[in-house]
């Protein structure tokens, strides 16, 4: 029997998943109907700040305080406050591969559903450096053999202080030539913001952490020259065969 | 916020850098630039910034301290003007929670025309349209330090010697006629700044009204840069679809002082640049703010940063940000300037090191070793199982939207509308994707379309995953049931190099059976069929084969699937190609059956 294919998004949550395994991070996961509570105000974002505007949030009918999630960042409160609540103390290390939603028009860079992978880890020595590291051996086991090169720009998030736009770049022979040599916006990640260990329970004096959130749409797409992002979605197998 | 060059170089001696050399201090030390447009730059000021770097001073103080360069004249560090009680401004503020600090001046006789040159050219180089040389003066006040302000004909206030200046809550279904022509009605939760009469002539923080709006012949104006609140002006702008250059200010807070600073600037650029007196000023202050104090130590900075600075590294970065403090050993008590509302906790603090200093001076280092051990996630465990099973079988993975045209729960403010509900099944989406496949099975070169997905569902309580298959059987759901593992199983992940676009555009199938002699492999035919079929020939195979003994021919059956990238084909188009393969096939002395 000739095997079927899964799906590229699948094929990059397993790898994700062995590289950040090996380096201590447990898969979690959370709710995609979420509260506000869980995305925006244990996540240190103010009532009625603007920057709740950058997150273009699909609310729900009937249901007032709650929305489609806009990022993966959700769990960070949900894991933190649960081991806390069970009495487990960092360090913490999770990834959070899974769905979110922007409410926005689509076109070939854009979906209203797309995926993400968060990154959190949680300790007393995490710092941004670890955050630097991190990233590029993740990124080096993905594109196998690249040298990868990671870089920090600075930004702005409500959930992260201070707050970074990570790019990336490949350097090699095997890299494919629309990657190679060239910086790549890949992500925002920063150190997580005091307020976040706070709300959920956990001492800001004491603990440091790094929090990062990728999309995996567009890693997908950078990684094997996908052109339309609404493929992902498409449920055409003249595009998951390919995989 | 579109940025002059010429208008930074105003605030240094030093010449400045070219334009690319600018957009990368401020894009590895500051904010992400959108665009060079000449000697035009679109800053990205991020939300935490637009206190204070919304204006020219502002973006101007951040190279300052990136390239360390002094700045020539910093005009929100001269001491807060005095501004002379006249008497003759009289201030009614009775909206003080969304008014922190109301401010405004009464100036007469000024002579309403064009801008000089320098003025017009100051705002066209972001994008101002000039209109006279009041306006601009308003205009290039909000641009130059960040405070909105503007100017209203005077007759309306008039009161006595002086005027009065109010700002009230607008009253529930309270009319305004706005700048523009637009009518709007009010809510009875905005600010509305008033006139002698208790007029609305003005949204606060938002937009001006029609109704003292200056004429080509208004001599006497009232001046006003009083500080809206943020929320509340974020929320009006909203409601009247007026997300003004000032409302956009506003929404983003900004500090007290800068009203009085914003007020004494607007008055004296005016009468500069349109002439007329002073009359007076008033400042109405609701609340005084005093400097909030945060501390910081070299071993935090480094902690958090991963990084070896020393204290004299800390040093520098203050020096260069013009950042007040106090020295204790390793620990600096800052007291951040009034308008860097943005500095209030120690990682601000490292925020503004790490930037300075600049990321790159942070090594890539891994994490120590994980003390605990990871759990092994047992909903992705078991999809991971349920997906292996099915591809071993031969299924393909599909995505299918979440979005539906019913469900238990629907979204509330979907864009376009369209398929607002959240699916409750994965069986519709799947019966549209087999549908969909199915059409393309010659072109995907299957007997039979089999799919899976993996998906969540909401009811009308809860949100569960689901595994869906169809395939020509029909179309089957049923829950995913998590189970415990001590590891995860070693599966393959995909090994494509690269995607392949694939043609939109239907294709068109054809069958060709031909007689060889006996002993003719069929890939020596399949290949004059494909040398004769041309570049629309996507997919060709042999799907049947039927040998004659008696007269020593076999029959091989081929299935041709034609497709172009850039357009649909006609059967005029499959037939010339099928015309050129039997040639071909003829040529080589076999025969199409």
């Amino acid at each position: 029997m000739e095997r079927g294919h899964i799906h590229p998004i699948s094929s990059l949550i397993r790898e994700a998943n062995r590289i950040f395994l090996d380096m201590g991070f447990s898969f979690a996961e959370g709710p995609l109907l979420e509260s506000e509570h869980y995305n925006f105000d244990m996540l240190n974002f103010p009532k009625d700040h603007p920057a709740r505007d950058m997150q273009d949030t699909f609310f729900i009918k009937d249901e007032p305080g709650y929305v489609l999630r806009t990022h993966t960042s959700n769990v960070q409160g949900r894991y933190m406050e649960a081991q806390m609540k069970a009495g487990n103390l960092p360090p913490y290390r999770i990834i959070v591969p899974g769905k979110v939603f922007r409410n926005e028009a689509t076109d070939m860079t854009h979906e209203a559903e797309f995926f993400q992978i968060e990154g959190l880890a949680v300790g007393e020595d995490v710092t941004l450096a670890n955050l630097k590291g991190t990233l590029a051996r993740f990124f080096k086991e993905l594109f196998k053999g690249a040298s990868v090169e990671i870089r920090f720009r600075p930004s702005f998030f409500p959930f992260t202080e201070p707050s970074v736009e990570v790019d990336m770049r490949l350097v090699g022979a095997d890299v494919p030539e629309k990657l190679r040599d060239k910086w790549i916006e890949m992500m925002g990640a920063g150190m997580v913001h005091p307020n976040v260990l706070k709300n959920a329970g956990v001492d800001p004096t004491k603990y440091r952490g790094f929090a990062f959130g990728m999309g995996l749409d567009r890693l997908a797409m950078l990684r094997w020259g996908i052109d339309d992002v609404r493929l992902m979605h498409s449920a055409d197998l003249r595009f998951v065969n390919q995989f | 916020m579109k940025v002059s060059l010429a208008w930074l170089q105003s605030y240094f001696d030093t010449p400045l850098p070219e334009a690319q050399v600018i957009s990368d201090a401020l894009t590895f030390h500051a904010f992400e630039i959108e665009s060079i447009e000449g000697d035009t730059l679109d800053v990205k000021v991020t939300p935490n910034r637009g206190h204070d770097c919304l204006s020219h001073r502002g973006i101007a103080k951040e190279l300052s301290a990136i390239l360390n360069l002094p700045l020539k004249a910093d005009p929100l560090r001269a001491p807060l003007p005095e501004l002379p009680e006249s008497g003759k401004v009289r201030m009614l503020i009775e909206d003080t929670e969304r008014v922190p600090v109301g401010a405004a001046a009464y100036v007469k006789g000024v002579k309403i025309g064009p801008s000089p040159a320098w003025l017009k050219e100051r705002l066209e180089a972001v994008g101002q349209r000039s209109i006279n040389n009041v306006v601009d003066a308003t205009n290039y006040v909000m641009f130059d330090i960040g405070m909105p302000a503007h100017a209203f004909d005077a007759t309306t206030f008039k009161e006595g010697e002086g005027i009065v200046y109010g700002i009230r809550t607008s009253e529930k279904g309270e009319k305004v006629t706005l700048l523009g022509g637009t009518s709007v009605e009010l809510t009875g939760k905005e600010a509305v700044i008033m006139n002698a009469a208790r007029e609305a002539v003005d949204i606060g923080g938002v937009k001006g009204g029609a109704l003292a709006e200056m004429k080509s012949d208004t001599t006497d104006l009232v001046l006003s840069t009083s500080k809206f609140a943020s929320v509340e002006t974020r929320k009006a702008a909203q409601r009247f679809n007026q997300r003004t250059e000032a409302a956009k200010r506003f929404e983003n807070e900004m500090a007290d002082d800068l009203a009085v600073y914003g007020i004494y600037a607007v008055a004296k650029l005016i009468s500069e640049v349109a002439g007329g007196e002073i009359v007076g000023y008033g400042i109405a202050r609701a609340r005084k703010i005093s400097p909030q104090q945060v501390a910081v130590s070299v071993p935090q900075v480094n902690a958090t940063l991963g990084t070896t600075f020393g204290v004299d590294d800390v040093v520098d970065v203050w020096k260069r940000l013009d950042l007040t403090h106090v020295q204790e050993g390793e620990t600096f008590t800052v007291t951040p300037p009034f308008e860097r509302l943005d500095i209030a906790i120690p990682e601000d603090l490292v925020e503004e090191v790490g930037r300075i200093i600049g990321y790159d001076k942070v090594s890539p280092a891994e994490l120590s070793p994980f003390q605990k051990h990871p759990e092994i996630n047992k909903n992705f465990y078991a999809a991971e199982k349920v997906r292996e099973e099915f591809v071993s079988k031969g299924y393909s993975e599909v995505l299918t939207s979440v979005f539906a045209d019913k469900g238990e729960r629907q979204v509330l403010n979907k864009v376009g509308g369209e398929k607002p509900y959240l699916r409750a099944t994965l069986v519709d989406g799947l019966k549209e994707a087999y549908e969909k496949n199915n059409r393309n099975k010659d072109l995907l070169g299957l007997t039979e379309v089999k799919i899976f997905e993996i998906g969540t569902v909401w009811g009308k309580k809860d949100e569960k995953i689901l595994i869906g298959t169809a395939d020509s059987q029909g179309i089957q759901e049923k829950p995913l049931e998590s189970a415990s593992a001590s590891a995860y199983e070693n599966l393959p992940v995909s090994t494509t190099e690269r995607y392949q676009s694939f043609s939109r555009y239907p294709s068109i199938v054809r069958d060709i059976a031909i007689w060889v002699p006996n002993g003719t492999e069929p890939v020596e035919v399949l290949k004059i069929v494909q040398q004769h079929a041309g570049d629309l020939l996507v997919r060709s195979e042999k799907f049947d084969e039927y040998k004659n003994e008696k007269t020593g021919k076999t029959s091989y059956a081929f299935r041709l699937i034609f497709q172009s990238f850039d357009r649909t084909l006609t059967d005029e188009d499959a037939n010339q190609r099928m015309e050129s393969v039997y040639a071909g096939v003829e040529e080589k002395g076999w025969e199409v059956r």
